[in-house]
């Protein structure tokens, strides 16, 4: 992985960050000795770009990105400052006090001020950075330590000892809260103003122009793909001689002590526990980006030729609705992909009502690289499927989408001939109100050979949906014995090595599938599924209660299902103008997603 | 507009004599009422009460983005006979315009205010206590006066707040006032200030009891016989700060005796800073007064002009009883009738800051009215108006 870091721009375009720094700088309150505005009256980032160290990657994705760096500066910048400054201590002195108790001189606290001018140079900067980039929330850059190394002041008064001296020791005082403080909030400024669609102007398409320190990651994965890679995150076979990084770097840089703490999260997550493991600067989020959504559709929406609200209706319900659907989708795609006739004819009657086409949709589309996963591996998801079984009276097929990838892949083509219908449940949870949609799917799948899950939901419980999946390069690079709750089977690379070669035929069929894969009736059958579906939900919800429920959660549940039948219900009797209500929700849903910092 | 507890303060100080205008501290006081005014800012409420002659009691309500508020109290040892409800109250005791300086009064003899009763001193000395909590600062304000002797008065002000250093502040005034001269020893808690003002005022002598001022030949060519020069000068100095300041003046302003329009002239200079400033103020006519000022600097040539005005509006005089009051003879109306329906006050500077103030009764209230203007702002011209409503009973 490279980071595109272009210096030369930051250098040409520093009046915006000029104005910004002038603005800031009056923004806070001045200490009484300075009566007029602070000026930037030069700022020159000079030709030496700071030095930047990559120490750690916590989250990586398009859209998002959070690492820490190691920077060091020793660049030739500079930073002229003018202002006016009251030569009268008194004055000074008296304009601080209260006039109650101010001994009120006639005119012995007139002022005289005096216009001062600061040049700030040789900077020499050192510290470590925390960087925090999300599409919708722009970049977050914080110092960890106080990164002002040294710095030389020098000043109108240079010739009297005692101001020059003052005058840095106040300087450096106040460039430490500047970079502590104000610089995190003036990249923030600038980058919402470059990210955020309101602010979006034509001039603002390169991105990390006129950010201060032009610490701004260019994102690896927004730009084109480095490697070609198929649906599975395999890198395509032809495609060796335009590889820039291996993927296998990638995999590197995520974090064992991360991997295992977001493992605690999704185990925490997965029960009705309230724990939380401790994760210093996490955003939790709650769903993926609305922008992710749109980007997900851009495949399938331009050859669809269909209106917009059509391609969103399709986002939200089918494809990433929830953060088992989305499961879905990466599981999806390995069988698709490595059976590709079979799968188009054995599942299209089911898969057509499903609305789950986007992920077919999306072949090659390369966040399938560096997805992680989190689920639990059909081994050690024995326990599970356990407790799956006590609720299996009303529900067999309760498993959901989020049967791994890994498990296709070991099921085999006998799965997909086995047109036993399974009905896949999942509730798009925004995690502030629990009640937002319901959706539910179908699925041809092999009931027998699923394992049975009992997915968390079910339940309707809020979630911290995951986007961001198994990968199957993951299990092959991935020596380490880290206990996390990837499920990868051994079986699973070598199988999906051996689909490779079918891949260019698979192709176009996806296309075809999309178009047929909306049309109305497919929304009515899903709602009626729904509808059956929903008393195994209750009852599968009152039978999980028996193995680990209390009271509260109980009580919780009821109030849960009552609430999915009502708007099932509510729903249904909508059914006519469901699309476009549904296409609204969608985009109402599709704001930025709180997130929780921990 | 003074506010109820300033106006209590100066009847406690007219009450026991103390010419407050004899004093360095207020040798520009007319340029200042009429440059300086107060511009109310959003809404506020004063309602006060004088509930006995030595008690009395005020609440303060504004409302400036958040709302705030001040609960007073005062206590004067001397009892007070004023006008005390906003009904009565003359605008012209609590509007600050143009101000008239009287004749130097002869300093009391200390046994004028000695009362002996069988055999032993029962008099007190004047003494009055203040006091303001404001909410929700919680801001303690604390005054105490005292007339020690009748050439002197402590004055000390408290402030308690949290936000300030060492939680506080208190500042001790000590005033001298011989008639002729007169001295101020300050000290301040508050980084240790130490002050110390003068003023001296040339030519007549109130304490030379044969010189009357009307009857006597001037004793040195700027002796003028219907006005006064007075010189003064301040200096301050902190020994924590080791800071300090300086400044002298001169002021000239006509008596009561002068027969053509009252004027006043200062000239203030800070010879460390290098500040001049020179007022000129005349009361142009019964209902207005005008005046100006200029700041130089010697050292930065930074300068300022600000020029200002007062317009007083009286009632008219209604028409069945104009021919009667022109037969009264002069002197018998003595009682003088609060004829004023309300004062203007505008203040214009060099810089296109004007402010203007109106100050009325309407019914039983004392109503002010106040807004500052920014010419040079030409989008947010308009800078703050505000209201200020007092009843007082």
């Amino acid at each position: 992985m490279a980071f595109n870091f272009n210096w030369s721009p930051l250098i040409a375009d520093t009046d915006r960050v000029r104005d910004m720094l002038t603005s800031s700088l009056n923004k806070s309150p001045k200490p009484p000795i300075i009566v007029d505005d602070i000026i930037v009256n030069e700022l020159n980032l000079g030709s030496t770009p700071p030095e930047l160290e990559i120490l750690e990657i916590g989250d990586l994705a398009e859209d998002r990105f959070r690492g820490i760096f190691k920077m060091s500066y020793t660049g030739d910048a500079y930073l002229t400052l003018k202002t006016r400054v009251q030569a009268n201590p008194l004055n000074t002195y008296l304009s601080t006090k209260p006039s109650f108790a101010s001994p009120q001189p006639l005119a012995a606290s007139s002022g005289l001020t005096i216009p001062l001018q600061i040049t700030l140079s040789d900077i020499r900067l050192s510290g470590f950075v925390i960087l925090v980039f999300s599409k919708q929330k722009g970049i977050t850059l914080v110092f960890r330590n106080d990164p002002l190394e040294s710095l030389k002041v020098s000043s109108t008064f240079d010739s009297i000892p005692f101001v020059r001296d003052y005058l840095q020791k106040t300087i450096e005082s106040q460039l430490r809260v500047l970079f502590m403080e104000d610089l995190p909030a003036i990249i923030h400024r600038l980058s919402l103003r470059m990210f955020s669609p309101e602010y979006q102007t034509a001039e603002n398409q390169e991105r990390s122009k006129a950010v201060a320190d032009g610490e701004v990651p260019v994102d690896p994965f927004a730009g084109p793909a480095q490697q070609p890679v198929d649906s599975a995150g395999m890198p395509l076979d032809g495609s060796a001689p335009f590889t820039l990084d291996a993927p296998t770097e990638t995999y590197a840089s995520f974090s064992q002590k991360n991997l295992l703490r977001l493992a605690t999260l999704t185990e925490s997550q997965r029960t009705l526990s309230l724990f939380t493991p401790g994760m210093r600067d996490t955003v939790y989020r709650a769903w993926a980006s609305a922008a992710d959504r749109e980007v997900a559709n851009d495949a399938s929406t331009p050859m669809l030729s269909r209106p917009p609200t059509l391609s969103r209706i399709q986002s939200t319900l089918g494809s990433q609705s929830g953060w088992s659907s989305a499961a879905s989708q990466t599981s999806d795609v390995p069988s698709t992909a490595t059976r590709p006739s079979l799968a188009s004819f054995a599942s299209a009657p089911t898969v057509y009502s499903l609305s789950s086409g986007a992920p077919r949709t999306r072949p090659g589309r390369k966040r399938k690289n560096r997805v992680v996963n989190l689920r639990k591996d059909k081994g050690d998801g024995k326990d599970v499927s356990e407790t799956a079984s006590v609720s299996s009276s009303g529900y067999t097929a309760s498993a959901s989408g989020s049967a791994g990838p890994s498990v296709e892949a070991a099921t085999g083509p006998s799965s997909l001939s086995n047109t036993q219908i399974l009905r896949e449940g999942e509730i798009n949870t925004p995690p502030r109100s629990p009640k937002k949609k319901v959706g539910f799917q179908q699925q041809s799948v092999d009931d027998s050979a699923r394992p049975q899950r009992n997915d968390s939901t079910i339940r309707g419980r809020p979630v911290t949906p995951q986007t961001r999946h198994s990968s199957h390069m993951q299990a092959a690079d991935d020596n380490d014995d880290t206990p996390r709750a990837s499920m990868i089977l051994p079986e699973k690379p070598t199988e999906v090595e051996e689909k490779r070669p079918r891949r260019p035929q698979r192709q176009p069929l996806p296309r075809m599938q999309t178009l047929q894969e909306r049309p109305r009736p497919a929304q009515l059958n899903r709602s009626s599924s729904s509808e059956v579906s929903l008393q195994n939900l209750a009852t599968s919800a009152f039978a999980g209660e028996g193995s680990n429920g209390g009271i509260l959660e109980q009580a919780w549940m009821m109030k849960m299902a009552t609430e999915i039948a009502k708007r099932v219900s509510d729903e249904k009797g909508k059914q006519q103008a469901w699309r476009p209500a549904e296409g609204n929700e969608g985009f109402d849903g599709g704001e930025a997603p709180p997130a929780y910092v921990s | 507009m003074l506010e109820f507890m300033d106006y209590v303060q100066t009847a406690f100080l007219a009450q026991s004599r103390w010419n407050i205008d004899n004093s360095y501290a207020s040798l520009t006081t007319t340029a200042h009422h009429l440059l300086d005014f107060h511009i109310p800012q959003g809404l506020r409420l004063h309602v006060s009460s004088l509930s006995s002659p030595r008690f009395a009691t005020s609440y303060t309500l504004g409302s400036r983005g958040v709302v705030d508020g001040s609960l007073s109290f005062l206590y004067s040892s001397a009892g007070l006979s004023i006008a005390s409800t906003s009904r009565s109250v003359h605008l012209e005791s609590v509007v600050r315009g143009y101000r008239h300086l009287q004749e130097l009064q002869r300093p009391d003899e200390r046994h004028w205010n000695e009362i002996w009763h069988a055999g032993r001193r029962v008099d007190r000395k004047d003494a009055l206590l203040y006091g303001r909590l404001y909410l929700p600062t919680s801001t303690l304000e604390a005054l105490y006066l005292r007339r020690i002797s009748p050439t002197r008065l402590l004055r000390l002000n408290c402030v308690s707040d949290g936000a300030l250093p060492n939680g506080g502040s208190v500042l001790a005034l000590l005033q001298n006032d011989y008639g002729k001269y007169s001295t101020e020893y300050l000290y301040s808690t508050d980084s240790a200030l130490l002050g110390l003002r003068g003023l001296y005022n040339f030519g007549y002598d109130p304490r030379v009891p044969y010189h009357q001022p009307s009857a006597r030949l001037p004793a040195h060519p700027w002796d003028h016989q219907s006005g006064r020069l007075s010189a003064g000068a301040e200096a301050y100095f902190s020994p924590v700060n080791k800071s300090g300041g300086v400044s002298c003046g001169l002021r000239f302003t006509t008596l009561p005796t002068h027969t053509g329009f009252p004027y006043t002239m200062t000239l203030t200079v800070n010879p460390l800073m290098g500040n001049l400033s020179s007022t000129y103020a005349v009361k142009a006519g019964r209902n207005l007064a005008l005046c100006s000022r200029f700041d130089f600097n010697v050292y930065s040539y930074e300068s300022d002009v600000v020029v200002g005005m007062e317009l007083w509006q009286r009632k008219q005089a209604s028409v069945d009883v104009a021919w009667a009051s022109k037969l009264v003879r002069p002197g018998w109306s003595k009682v003088v009738e609060d004829d004023v329906n309300g004062v203007l006050k505008a203040q214009m500077d060099n810089n296109g800051k004007v402010g203007l103030l109106w100050e009325c009764r309407i019914k039983e209230l004392l109503v002010s009215l106040g807004a500052a203007f920014d010419l040079k702002k030409r989008e947010r011209m308009l800078g703050s108006v505000g209201v200020e409503v007092s009843y007082s009973s």
